[in-house]
């Protein structure tokens, strides 16, 4: 028994979207939490609740996300057609290095990041920015489908219309550029970065 | 009010908030369909009611065997709130086989310009639209049926109206001897991209000469232009090229082939021509490429910008006790208190040097 790549690609935006609503409300959440004073609700108990959901939350969705990303490549049917299409790929792409690096600043620093309020902040707002991008590419996908969006309704839309596209050597140039600047921070700017206790 | 009630009231409100969107508000495609989709929810009685629009179907001109006619389907009093209404064309009202290509008319055009029996239009707030069907008559003669259907939504959100029209009879007679006309297999081309002004070919038969005339959607003066036969048999010509002008944003324009045999002259329905945006340039790998790229931009700026707000402080002030304790330090006996550390080549204070005390 098959299913078509569509409907597989489907069903696995809707774990990552699902997941990353989730991650994304405990962490801004978290953030929240150390803002306003301690009460009867906003107690040690729900802070470690909602720092261990939007872990368990992003993880999923960065397992998933890959997946989601090469059935809708497979879906595509090898094709860049519309601008649509185009810009769904380049959301998807910072929606994985948004969440790659929500991930990453999580593990290495624990739940102690939260303490700091300037990390607490930068990470609610990769959080948030990285559910915004996740949304976009889903939405496309539902223009794409269906003709229709529930970004439809609100009254701002990212570019989705019309694209940027880049030439194939500029696109490999800034390829190379990311994997250069990736592998030099993973060497020397990572190890820096430890657990907070 | 206390929390339960709060999660209550805001499940209550999500659950009933896609109540106004029911089914695809948005439309669901040109397409080939049968009547009421093929037997899908529009045509269960429980879930549909009757339109309160009125259909009606006339022809443009005579129809003759396997000559263009053009019928036009005029509905009145309709109102939807989504603006969308669902139109077929139909040779029947069986639930199967009933476009009219099944029925043996070929669909020259339909009226947003490509060649479904099925369309979708905005309703305008008059609540009346009249849509015109290309096609080419049966080749046999005598009485043919068509049926115009509409689907569209409902203030109440929860049903589908629909109508169907009376049955139309359409009279195919015997084509004359060597009557002229467009080409059973010539499809008309529904869209120019933007600027294109290359020539359009035009396939007729038993015709010896053509007249093109063409206007912009909405205006009221036709322009008559030159057309050049390409291929000349022994007593007609049968494929023609024509120059329309270019078409730019979101322009349509319309089209009459005038057909000629000797003097004999058969006006052919108008035509539609809409304009197609450039096609799109980007290449799939530039796609993959530039997503891959940003992904691993975006990571390395903000693993920098993690590192850069990482409190430093805490470093110094941490316990060097376990550093200590995890290295290989060298004890100096020239100098009591404190150990040499050959990784990081400096003296650290030795934590369990208690002043020479045993």
């Amino acid at each position: 028994m098959m299913v078509g790549a569509a409907t597989f690609h489907t069903a696995m935006a809707e774990i990552v979207v699902g997941s990353m609503v989730l991650a994304t409300l405990c962490a801004i959440g978290c953030s929240i939490s150390r803002i306003i004073p301690t009460s009867e609700i906003n107690n040690e108990s729900l802070m470690v609740t909602m720092d261990r959901a939007s872990l368990a939350g992003s993880v999923l969705a960065l397992i998933f996300l890959p997946i989601a990303i090469l059935s809708g490549n497979i879906a595509a049917d090898g094709q860049a057609e519309s601008a649509l299409l185009y810009n769904k790929f380049v959301y998807s792409g910072l929606a994985l290095g948004f969440w790659s690096a929500f991930v990453i600043g999580r593990i290495r620093m624990g739940p102690g990041l939260w303490e700091e309020r300037p990390l607490a902040f930068l990470q609610s707002a990769t959080a948030g920015i990285a559910f915004l991008m996740t949304s976009m590419a889903s939405s496309i996908g539902g223009k794409l489908v269906r003709g229709e969006s529930l970004f439809d309704v609100l009254p701002f839309w990212l570019p989705s219309e019309t694209a940027s596209i880049l030439p194939l050597w500029a696109s490999f140039s800034l390829l190379t550029l990311g994997i250069t600047s990736s592998a030099l921070v993973f060497k020397f700017t990572l190890p820096k970065i430890v657990r907070i206790e | 009010m206390n929390r339960s009630a709060i999660v209550f009231l805001i499940c209550i409100t999500l659950i009933l908030a896609p109540g106004s969107s029911v089914a695809n508000p948005g439309g669901n495609g040109d397409g080939d369909r049968d009547y009421s989709c093929g037997g899908s929810c529009h045509g269960d009685p429980a879930l549909s009611m009757p339109s309160d629009a009125t259909i009606e179907i006339t022809t443009g001109n005579e129809a003759f065997s396997g000559q263009a006619v053009a019928i036009h389907v005029t509905i009145e009093d309709i109102s939807t709130p989504s603006n969308i209404i669902g139109i077929f064309i139909l040779g029947s009202l069986n639930g199967n086989s009933d476009t009219p290509e099944d029925h043996g008319w070929h669909l020259i055009q339909d009226p947003n310009g490509g060649s479904s029996n099925y369309i979708e239009t905005k309703a305008p707030s008059s609540g009346s639209v009249t849509v015109t069907w290309v096609l080419l008559s049966p080749a046999n003669s005598g009485s043919h049926s068509l049926y115009a259907e509409i689907h569209h939504g409902s203030y109440a959100g929860d049903k589908a109206y629909s109508g169907v029209s009376e049955k139309f009879e359409v009279i195919v007679q015997d084509v004359p001897e060597g009557l002229p006309g467009l080409a059973n297999d010539w499809i008309a081309p529904s869209f120019r991209v933007s600027g294109d002004s290359s020539l359009l070919s035009i396939s007729t038969r038993n015709s010896t000469d053509i007249s093109v005339e063409w206007m912009l959607d909405g205006e009221w003066n036709p322009t008559s232009v030159e057309s050049v036969c390409i291929e000349e048999t022994e007593d007609f010509c049968n494929d023609w090229e024509v120059s329309i002008p270019a078409t730019m944003g979101e322009a349509n324009i319309l089209y009459r082939v005038t057909t000629y045999n000797g003097t004999f002259a058969v006006e052919q329905p108008w035509l539609k021509m809409g304009t197609a945006p450039p096609p799109f340039e980007g290449d799939v790998w530039s796609a993959r490429a530039h997503s891959f790229a940003f992904a691993l931009l975006i990571i390395s700026f903000l693993v920098t910008l993690q590192a850069r707000l990482y409190p430093s402080i805490e470093r110094d002030i941490l316990d060097q006790t376990q550093i200590v304790a995890s290295s290989e330090m060298i004890r100096s006996e020239e100098n009591p208190g404190w150990l040499w550390n050959p990784e990081s080549q400096e003296w650290i204070e030795d934590p369990e040097y208690n002043g020479g005390d045993e």
